[in-house]
């Protein structure tokens, strides 16, 4: 049951992050199609109507996973907490979170069920009453909520954050869905402006009620930095700056759109479609930030500015392994060996997925420096050989996707000594350790966009769809390790490693984003980006060279 | 259609990556203090014992467990002696002189499981 509890703990994550993806869906989309094309939907013709109906259809199925998703998160929750606390399912129902998860889900039922058969006035009053339920439901089952102390800002803090958030980033599929149905620059123009003034305001609110947050959760300027909560509040506001920046971007070109229907609408799609990713990648760290306790209760174990500066001041990259057996684990494992041939009692084993830390010895570190300076070599080779490529000088360079398997090879085999192919844990059993899942899940992912790369690169796939294969994942990737954290990531040394795993993951993403651009635009934008990204992995690379652990 | 069902496709996958993604911390509610102490060495043959959280916890869905120098562990009767929604009291007795442990699992009212030892020896 102790293994089921940190499986669970992953798993809940994960339905807490689909949860506020599809709340957000659903917000989103209610906003968008009652008052930004809804009102004018006539004035737009078959666009309007068209946009109605697939909205709609986009909207059904948000809440019906959002009703799922959330349900799954009750049922789990109470299975777990009856089975470590030995008390019967009926008694895990009765507690809050599972009352108030139920009144999300039946909410977001319902709305699936309102929105089937059009969108009347009434039906559009009745859906607002429920979008609001179902986001007081999750707000009564926040940090807010869990507070000792007085409540109420807070829980309207969190409230309008949570509703601002979901108006902006949940209605920007439902405006490509506009966008990607017609030309007409008058048509994108008119949705365009009316999406543009609800944006300011969801973002004055957002901010305003982000900043109550994080002066309650976050507290003082040091724990921005020394703690695992401020490190993802901050990848919040530089994420959130990242879609203002596309965000007025688009407000510019729909602008000059009104003045002149001439202008080309591509870039708006484009931004759009950026801002879908950036979005939905801030609303799963969100997810991942739930899980962590507020910076301003982590009074101990924080990193100070002197730790930082000496963790991350540079120093020559190691090229060398240690060996498998020097390693702590394989020590502790020779110790309760040599313990159990003399029968004497055995010292406490790790158990990978107990949620404690192993053992770690120097060669430990060393192990997981090489592994890193070694990625980190290969990836800064990667965009090196993309930027000769893109240079168009040395039409070889048009290989460097296979470095990718080699760099997944290489990571499969040594990211995790203690499991298959180095340690003793079988594969599938390793497989209940998420940490271990985690790096599986990069490796395949490494291998399978290399892969794909390649054969596009070299022409042996021609469909455009394909080439964005490579954008999409890495970003995905990029987004992944934002969400990636060690287990105990409160504790300091496990936040000092986490630290460098930011700047990762926003060079990956502008990366991914880039290149995305620069296949999916046209002329200068698409030369633009595509000078941008292999020097984002090229950068990439380096932080990689310079990763440390102690 | 096929853009919509590109963007839809597009749309599960990423929720899919990212979501494998996340890890749960599965530790909101912090330990503030304790009686006794973690590492503390008593004199005493039994009295009170409490546990105090950072944030509100639901107490009829946590508990305290005492596990004796032996191996084994006793669930504890939780006592409402304390005011506030942070903090889970009971009363111990009958220690024997060795090292015990004094395990928690809290339900904070967020939703989040949490749980931990705190380990004391009583002297001889």
């Amino acid at each position: 049951m102790a293994l089921l509890l940190d499986i669970f703990g992953f798993l809940s994550v994960v339905l807490r992050g689909l949860v506020l993806s599809t709340q957000s869906l659903v917000i989103g989309g209610i906003v968008f199609l009652s008052f930004i094309v809804g009102p004018v939907a006539q004035k737009l013709g078959s666009v309007g109507d068209a946009a109605m109906t697939r909205g709609r259809r986009l909207l059904f199925w948000s809440a019906l996973t959002f009703a799922g998703a959330e349900l799954a998160f009750v049922v789990l929750e109470c299975v777990v907490l009856a089975g470590t606390m030995g008390i019967p399912l009926s008694t895990a129902f009765g507690a809050a979170f599972a009352r108030f998860g139920l009144v999300a889900a039946g909410a977001a039922a319902a709305i699936a069920f309102l929105v089937r058969s059009g969108l009347m006035r009434t039906r559009i009053a009745a859906l607002f009453a429920l979008a609001l339920a179902a986001l007081a439901a999750q707000v009564a089952t926040s940090h807010a909520a869990a507070q000792i102390g007085s409540r109420t800002v807070l829980l309207i803090a969190d409230f309008l954050h949570m509703a601002a958030a979901a108006a902006w980033i949940g209605g920007i599929p439902y405006f490509l869905l506009v966008l990607y149905r017609t030309d007409d620059a008058r048509a994108h123009a008119l949705v365009g402006r009316r999406f543009s003034m609800l944006l300011i305001w969801t973002v004055a609110v957002l901010v305003g009620a982000g900043l109550v947050m994080a002066v309650a959760y976050v507290g003082s300027v040091d724990a921005i930095y020394g703690t695992a909560y401020g490190v993802m509040v901050a990848t919040k506001v530089v994420l959130l700056l990242a879609l203002l920046f596309f965000g007025a971007m688009n407000n510019r070109i729909i602008a000059r759109m009104t003045r002149d229907p001439g202008v080309s609408v591509l870039r708006v799609r484009r931004f759009a479609e950026v801002e879908i990713a950036i979005g939905f990648t801030v609303l799963f760290a969100a997810a991942s930030l739930t899980s962590q306790p507020p910076a301003a209760d982590l009074l101990g174990d924080r990193a100070s500015l002197s730790d930082i500066a000496e963790r991350f001041a540079p120093r020559w990259p190691r090229f060398t392994s240690p060996d498998r057996d020097q390693l702590g684990l394989f020590a502790l494992q020779k110790q309760i060996d040599a313990a159990a041939a003399n029968n004497a009692p055995r010292p406490q084993a790790y158990v990978p997925g107990e949620g404690i830390l192993p053992p770690r010895n120097a060669a430990d570190i060393a192990w997981s420096e090489y592994n890193h300076h070694l990625a980190g070599l290969l990836v800064l080779a990667i965009g090196l050989l993309a930027l000769l490529d893109r240079a168009g000088k040395a039409p070889w360079a048009r290989n460097w996707p296979l470095l990718f398997l080699l760099l997944g090879g290489f990571l499969w085999i040594k990211a995790d000594p203690e499991v298959w192919p180095l340690g003793d844990v079988g594969f599938w059993a390793s497989l209940r350790d998420p940490e271990v899942v985690q790096h599986r899940v990069f490796c395949l992912l490494i291998a399978g966009f290399g892969i794909f790369e390649w054969r596009v690169r070299t022409g042996r796939i021609t469909s455009p769809r394909a080439a964005l294969v490579f954008p999409g994942i890495v970003a995905l990737g990029a987004a992944l390790l934002l969400t990636h954290s060690h287990a105990l990531s409160n504790i300091k040394e496990q936040l000092l490693i986490e630290l460098s795993h930011v700047p990762l993951a926003l060079a990956g993403m502008t990366a991914g984003a880039a290149r995305w651009l620069e296949l999916r635009l046209d002329g200068p934008g698409s030369r633009v980006a595509g000078w941008v990204w292999p020097p984002a992995f090229m950068i990439v690379g380096l932080i990689l060279l310079l990763y440390r652990e102690a | 259609m096929h853009t919509v069902r590109f963007l839809a496709r597009a749309a599960v996958l990423a929720a899919v990556m990212v979501a494998v993604g996340s890890v749960a911390a599965c530790a909101h509610a912090i330990l503030v203090s304790s009686v006794p102490a973690a590492g503390a060495v008593v004199h005493d043959k039994g009295g009170r014992v409490m546990v105090r959280f950072n944030s509100r916890i639901d107490p009829v869905r946590s508990r305290l467990l005492l596990v004796r120098p032996d191996g084994v562990s006793t669930t504890l009767e939780l006592t409402d002696d304390v005011p506030g929604r942070d903090t889970l009291t009971a009363t111990i007795s009958e220690l024997t002189p060795g090292a015990y442990r004094l395990r928690w699992q809290v339900l904070a009212i967020d939703g989040h499981i949490a749980r931990g030892d705190i380990p004391f020896t009583v002297a001889p």
